[in-house]
């Protein structure tokens, strides 16, 4: 009779715990695959920049150096956001340059 | 599922905490009820903390020896004990013994002093008879209601004289007789149970009833304390006059130390009770003087275990319904059920599909931009193809995004950027009709 209490408390506490880890690690991964996605699309776009760029841009040639270095390292969502916003960047200088 | 599976959820997880701690307070509440732990009240006893010991003293050694030396009875200032002088003086005839009768409620020293007294063969305190090296005592009820309603010592005499003097032991002699009482005594004794269920009559000892008769006599009992009675004279039989004025009540009548009971199942019950009390009690109450309050006190205590022995096919009084105990083995399968529910459901809710439905608008807007691009594509030149270039690019990312089941948002984020690159291609072809805004209503339309 004691192991049905024992029994019952061990899986109440594992539910409980499973209830509110499960779906938090699961949004996390999924924020994590979010930011490479948009980190893989800043990249990809500004990779595009370049190409279309006639001038050579150092700043963004280093900028967009890091992002990759940082993509091919993989990681976590932080990492992630700082290869966007290095891409974003490195985007923005390019498309300046062919503007200007 | 929805709402209210997810009340059933918590629900059941409230359900097995609340049982959880239900189960561990009750298990503070032992609940033993054993026939061997009755109620009653008992502890070591010392000598004279029930009041048993008299202001009685008996004189010095010598002095006793003396007075016994000139007298062949010799009765001590306040003893009690009397017996058919005749029948023993008969039975004693020319052997001589001497009799020293001293009052009960003596401390061990005065014992002492008494039975150092070496002329005397035979010693009576209070209502303890001992020779040289024996002691008689009375063994059956007779006996002990004659010894301790009347303070007959007749028999115990009569067996310690015959071992004196080497003779078989004679049979008990009863000479203890009921009359009827008188209807003036029952009318006065019946006026005071009515008034308030005790009479206690001149030179009784009794003072109030004691705390044990609670769980004695549940339902309350009347209780007649009488001194005890004069030696030869019959002894008014109050038990069965009281039993009959008041049917259905217990009735408890105390003659000295002599308590008897009648009333109710007073044939399965007093006999039992007055053999196991006076059994074990007789001893102590021949010699001692103890008040008739601790002796009913006892004897009632002695109800209460009989009670609780559990030696006669009634309901036991002792047994309250008490639902925890009810519930209690019910306890551990309601906690399993609430956890095994808990656990269904928090599992459904984990593994079944987490994502609401994703809104139509994105796929569309997806197919039409991407269809925008396409026809784009054949008319763009150096200077547009860069942003429809990066336009395609982030189309892409926005179908991969959807493809894995990325949040609506991300991929929205995408397409507005995408539409935004698109907008700025179309701009700079000069197409109005191109600009996706544009396009994606005529398409719709």
């Amino acid at each position: 009779m004691v192991l049905v209490w024992v029994v019952g408390v061990v899986v109440l506490v594992a539910a409980g715990f499973g209830a509110v880890v499960l779906p938090w690690w699961r949004a996390r991964e999924v924020e994590r695959r979010t930011a490479w996605s948009a980190a893989r699309a800043a990249i990809e776009s500004a990779g595009v920049s370049r190409d279309a760029s006639m001038s050579r841009v150092d700043e963004a040639e280093r900028l967009l150096a890091k992002a990759e270095a940082i993509a091919a390292d993989r990681g976590g969502t932080a990492a992630a956001r700082t290869a966007s916003e290095c891409a974003s960047r490195a985007d923005r200088l390019w498309r300046e340059a062919v503007d200007g | 599922m929805g709402r209210w599976a997810g009340w059933v959820r918590w629900g059941a997880l409230g359900a097995a905490v609340v049982v959880l701690v239900v189960f561990l307070v009750a298990q503070r509440q032992s609940i033993d009820v054993s026939y061997g732990q009755s109620p009653s009240s008992s502890g070591p006893v010392q000598e004279g903390s029930a009041g048993e010991l008299s202001d009685a003293t008996v004189p010095s050694v010598d002095e006793m020896t003396a007075m016994v030396a000139a007298d062949p009875v010799v009765r001590l200032p306040g003893s009690i004990a009397h017996w058919d002088e005749d029948l023993v003086r008969k039975a004693i005839g020319d052997a001589g013994i001497r009799i020293l009768v001293a009052p009960p409620g003596l401390d061990k020293d005065e014992r002492g002093r008494v039975r150092d007294v070496d002329n005397a063969q035979l010693r009576v305190i209070g209502t303890e008879v001992t020779g040289s090296a024996y002691q008689a005592s009375a063994d059956d009820l007779p006996s002990w209601r004659a010894q301790f309603a009347t303070g007959d010592v007749t028999s115990l005499l009569l067996t310690l004289v015959a071992s004196v003097r080497k003779q078989d032991p004679p049979g008990d002699v009863d000479l203890f007789r009921w009359r009827p009482p008188t209807e003036a005594e029952v009318t006065a004794v019946a006026a005071d149970l009515r008034a308030g269920g005790v009479h206690i009559a001149d030179g009784a000892t009794l003072t109030d009833i004691p705390k044990s008769a609670g769980p004695a006599f549940p339902d309350g009992a009347l209780y007649a304390a009488f001194p005890q009675q004069t030696f030869g004279e019959p002894v008014p039989e109050y038990g069965p006059a009281l039993a009959a004025l008041f049917p259905g009540r217990a009735v408890v009548v105390v003659y000295g130390s002599w308590i008897e009971y009648h009333g109710p199942d007073a044939a399965d019950f007093a006999d039992v009770v007055a053999a196991s009390f006076y059994g074990q009690a007789a001893d102590r109450i021949s010699t001692y003087a103890y008040p008739q309050g601790n002796v009913l006190h006892a004897y009632l205590n002695r109800v209460t275990d009989v009670r609780y022995a559990g030696l006669f096919d009634r309901p036991l009084p002792y047994l309250p319904l008490d639902p925890l105990r009810v519930a209690l083995p019910a306890l551990p399968w309601l906690f399993a059920g609430c956890v095994v529910v808990f656990l269904a459901l928090s599992t459904r809710s984990l593994l079944g599909p987490r994502r609401g439905p994703r809104s139509a608008g994105v796929p569309a807007r997806l197919a039409g931009l991407t269809a925008l691009a396409i026809e784009m594509s054949g008319l763009t030149d150096e200077k547009s193809d860069p942003a429809l270039t990066r336009g395609i690019t982030k189309l892409r990312a926005a179908g991969d995004a959807l493809a894995e089941n990325l949040p609506d948002g991300h991929v929205r984020t995408l397409l507005d950027n995408a539409e935004a690159e698109l907008d700025d291609t179309a701009w700079t072809l000069g197409r109005n009709d191109y600009r996706p805004y544009n396009y994606l209503r005529g398409r719709l339309a």
